[in-house]
Formats: C-alpha cells, structure tokens, sequence
C-alpha cells in the first residue's frame, strides 16, 4: 500500500470514528427530551406497550387535562411572575455595579469585587436556614415578593461579573469622548455604556431567565401553598400526586419546558456569548 | 479609567448590589456561623443557648454525613471524568468543522432541560419494567445487565450521576470550543509541517494553551458538584440505603424534615468552607483582571 494511500485511509477512518461520536452524543442528547414530548401525548395503555415510538394516537387532551382541569396554568403564571421579576431585578443591580467596576478607578474596588466573586461560590446550601428565618420574620414565605428576593441574590454576583467583562469592551474612546462632551455619569451609563454593551444585556437576561425558570431549591421551601408554586415545584408536586400518570407528569415537564426551548432556538447566539465570555476572556 | 478618588458616584452605582448581597448572601453566612454554635440540649424546649463546638463534634462522629461528604467527592470525580473529559473530546473534534455551530447547539439542548424535570425523565428511562434503557440493552441481547439501576446501592450513585453528567458535557463543549478556537490555527499548522501527529499536537498545544479555560471548568465543576441538589432529591431523595445521600439532601431533611437547626447549620458552615477554600486559588487568578 503507498503512503499516500494509507494516508487517506487513516484520514477517512478517523472521520468515520469522529462522525460517529458526534452522532451518538446528537442522539444522547436529544433521545430524553423526545422520550419526554411522545409521552406526554400518550394513553396510559401505550406507556408500556410502546416505549420508544410515536404514540399511535395521540392524546393531546393530556395538555387540556393538565393544564386546565388540573388548574396547572396558574403554575405557568408563577413562573413567568417569578422569573420574570428575578431577570429584571438582576440585570438591572448588575449593570449599575458593573458600571461602576468597568468605568471607574476609586479606593475599594478591588475588596468590593473580591465581595462579588464570594457570593460567585455561594449557593442555596449556604444561605437556606437564615433565609428561611429572615423570610419568616417579615411574613413573606408563601409570596411571590419571598420567592423573588432571594434569588436574585444567587445570579447577581455572576450578573456583575459577566457585566463588568462585557462593559470593558466598550471602546475608552467612546467614554473619553462622551466625558468631553459633558456627559454625566448617568448620561453616559444611559446613552453610550447601555446600548453599547446591549449584547451582553440580552445575554446575561436569557441566562438569568433560564436559572430562575429552572430553580427549585429556594422555591422548594419558599412556596409550600399550591397557588404560588412555580412550575419546577408545581412538576414535583403533581408527580408525587399522580405518581403512575406518567404520561401526565411528562404533560406537565413538556409545558415548562417549550418556552425554554422557544427562548433558546431564538436567542442562540445571547445563550453563547453569555456562557462562555465568563469563562474564555 | 475615570480616576475619581474623593467622588462619590462610584459607590452609589455599586451600592445597590453590594447592599443587596449584604442582606441575602453576606448576612445569612454570618448568621449560619452563629447559629451553628447554639443549641437546644440540656436546656427546656426551644431555649436556644451557646453550646460552643458540640455541633462540629456531632458532625465528627456522623458517619452518615461522612458518608454524605464521600459521595460528593465521589461526584466531583466523575464530573470530571464524564462530561468534562467528553466535552473536550466533542470540542476538538468540532473545532475545525464547518457544522460546529449545528452540534454545539444540540449538545447544548441537555443544559437547558432544568435538572428536575432530567432527574423525572431518566427516572423513566432507569425504571426497571418499562424503562428504554432495560429495553434498549434486551434489544441488543445484553439483558443480563439489565438491573434497577436507581434502586440498587451498588448503581444508584453512579446511574444519577450520568443525569447530571447529561446536563453538563454540553456546556463544557461549548467553553472548550470556545477556548479552542482562541488559539491561533498557525500554531498547528506549524506543528503538522514539523510532522507532529494528531496526539502529538493534542498534548504539546492544545492541552497547554487551553489550560486557563481548562482551569475554570475544573473549577467550576468542583464547586457544583459540591453543592449541587435538585438531581438527588428528585431522583432517589438519597436513598436507596443512603447511598445517594449528599450533603445539600441531608442538610435539607435535618432543617426541614426534623427541625434540627443548629445541627444543620453547622453542616451547612462545613459545606460553605469547603467550596470557599476549594475556590481560593479561582479567586486569586480572576482577580488578576480587573485593576
């Protein structure tokens, strides 16, 4: 065999075996939210004679069932209220600090943003009994504003930090410029550092809306009366309740999670400038 | 940099944040710290008193929260060796491909499925009567390893760590990816004129120059699988013979289940040191940057 025969061999081989790992890990990858969107449109007699394929007639009265009958659409309502809420809050605390830390040099400012990368390492575990106790004390669990307030505080500290590298990006000329012009500095936050670095605002905001959506602990513990119950404790909840309606339960994970995948398909490129600008730059 | 030593509009932008974490993430920490050095025995009732370091003792001779602790290093370890390891596989066989775009996407779809509602859907699939995974392995006539695989001690912990793991590989593709595609292609293509191999240029540029990135997944791995929750408490709740049980799961039962607050916050002050000093030399480098 001449080198250069082999050569190509080897090279297709490898792109046999590269190919072929990249199509397992697509099915990986896609097979349980399949599995997750035929079940839901199945009978309860299909769940164990037909696993894998398409249900023969699907039962689209599993989302009229759960959604109005079960009253489920009141959990949907939660969600967006919750996370809603928690993504502007965020957003808009972290764009102030981040102003300050990408614009400004002034006394402190090291300290303050070692305090931000602490609360980066700072989790639900860390803070859940003196929240709860703080919460309990103001009369605010079982209300959206209890749900609300804490969690904004465990995405901030990545908001300001995701912030900050975002605005360091904006050209010094742009600021130096503005500052000669007399722009204040709240001018020049709302007219050059906000529109500038609006990439990163919608970045940032799609990763806060997908944390807080997707949240459980906190709203665990926060939200124990079923009328306030966002979506991931409301799929919880009905699972303990029905717990051999599969095909329910799989209604239920399937209508928290087509916004996701609609807020996803659109914002693409916002999903993967905000996840990896923290880690590379 | 606006120098603006002496004025004020620096900390008025900072200052809502910093209150902000003050109250909710500060504030609770101290307060955990506290309240992990009182307790309620030999006194009547709910008559909280300073008992000093009695919690940490109990901790000491817990064996079921040692255990907790083991199965969360346990999980560190195969966070690193399954979606970490994989997530630089696929990236480097992505790096140089047009579709790049097309499979870190789809890869990516698993990271936005919350981790509860992947703990319900592969609690179907492990499910031994009518679960795809059996099914699948009968299929292909490897039905003797067909086993409940959540409801063994011997599977479970490994079997809900592929959960997670399926959640994971497609965010550490797309920061490898990333990492990747900011070392510049001249280097390899000097490297494959000096007659360097794929192997080769894999251990002597890629791995070197994509260390930073590298060091912030290893990093950020080993924080969440510290403190991560949600899977657990959906999947198994710890069991079967708690050989599931992490320390966020036993913290939470102790708190809520049995009231036991003291105890737990000093499990929860262990837990908190742990990642803190764990992220100590991550603190370090990032802060580095800014300045």
């Amino acid at each position: 065999m001449s080198p250069a025969l082999r050569g190509l061999l080897t090279r297709s081989g490898a792109g046999f075996v590269s190919n072929g790992i990249l199509v397992i890990f697509v099915l990986i990858s896609l097979f349980p939210v399949y599995l997750m969107f035929i079940t839901s449109l199945k009978s309860q007699a299909e769940l164990i004679s037909n696993v894998f394929a398409l249900p023969h007639d699907p039962k689209w009265g599993n989302y009229y069932l759960v959604l109005i009958q079960r009253g489920y659409y009141k959990a949907v309502i939660n969600s967006l209220i919750f996370a809603g809420s928690v993504t502007v809050l965020t957003v808009l605390l972290s764009v102030l600090a981040a102003f300050a830390f990408a614009v400004f040099d002034f006394a402190g400012k090291r300290t303050f943003f070692v305090l931000v990368l602490v609360g980066l390492m700072v989790s639900e575990v860390s803070i859940l009994i003196p929240v709860y106790n703080l919460l309990k004390s103001m009369n605010l669990l079982n209300t959206y504003v209890g749900m609300i307030l804490p969690q904004i505080a465990l995405g901030l500290s990545f908001g300001i930090f995701l912030m900050t590298t975002f605005f360091r990006e904006v050209p010094r000329e742009l600021i130096d410029a503005a500052r000669l012009d007399g722009c204040t500095d709240w001018q020049l936050l709302t007219k050059i550092m906000i529109p500038v670095g609006l990439p990163g605002i919608n970045a940032l905001a799609v990763i806060e809306f997908l944390w807080a959506w997707n949240s459980f602990f906190l709203p665990l513990v926060i939200a124990t009366k079923q009328e306030l119950m966002p979506l991931s404790v409301s799929v919880i909840d009905f699972m303990g309740r029905f717990t051999f309606n599969y095909e329910l339960v799989a209604t239920t994970c399937v209508i928290m999670f087509v916004p996701i995948l609609i807020l996803y398909i659109f914002t693409q490129r916002s999903f993967r400038r905000g996840v990896t600008m923290g880690a590379v730059k | 940099m606006i120098e603006s030593r002496g004025r004020k509009s620096p900390y008025l932008f900072l200052a809502p944040a910093i209150i902000y974490l003050g109250i909710w993430i500060y504030y609770p920490i101290a307060k955990n710290f506290y309240l992990s050095f009182l307790g309620t025995e030999g006194t009547h009732g709910a008559d909280f008193r300073f008992v000093g370091l009695q919690n940490y003792h109990q901790l000491l001779s817990d064996e079921l929260f040692h255990r907790a602790l083991l199965h969360n290093l346990v999980w560190v370890l195969l966070s690193i060796l399954v979606p970490v390891v994989i997530g630089l596989v696929l990236a480097v066989l992505l790096v140089h491909k047009r579709t790049r775009l097309f499979y870190s996407a789809i890869f990516f779809l698993p990271v936005t499925v919350a981790p509860i509602m992947a703990a319900v859907v592969w609690g179907w699939i492990y499910n031994p009567t009518f679960g795809a995974l059996n099914q699948m392995l009968t299929l292909i006539g490897l039905d003797s390893l067909a086993q409940p695989w959540l409801g063994d001690a011997a599977t479970a912990l490994v079997s809900v760590n592929m959960i997670g793991s399926w959640g994971y590989y497609g965010f550490c593709t797309l920061i490898f990816l990333a990492g990747l595609q900011n070392i510049d292609p001249e280097i390899f293509e000097a490297a494959r004129i000096d007659g360097a191999n794929a192997l080769q240029q894999f251990r002597s540029i890629t791995l070197p120059l994509l260390k930073p990135t590298l060091t912030f997944v290893l990093v950020y791995t080993t924080i969440g699988s510290m403190k991560f929750f949600d899977i657990i408490y959906v999947a198994t709740k710890g069991g079967p013979d708690n050989s599931t049980q992490i320390v966020a799961v036993y913290m939470f039962d102790l708190f809520i289940r049995q009231g036991d607050v003291n105890y737990a916050a000093a499990m929860s002050v262990v837990l908190t040191a742990i990642i803190l000093a764990m992220s100590l030399l991550a603190i370090r480098n990032m802060t580095r940057k800014p300045s």
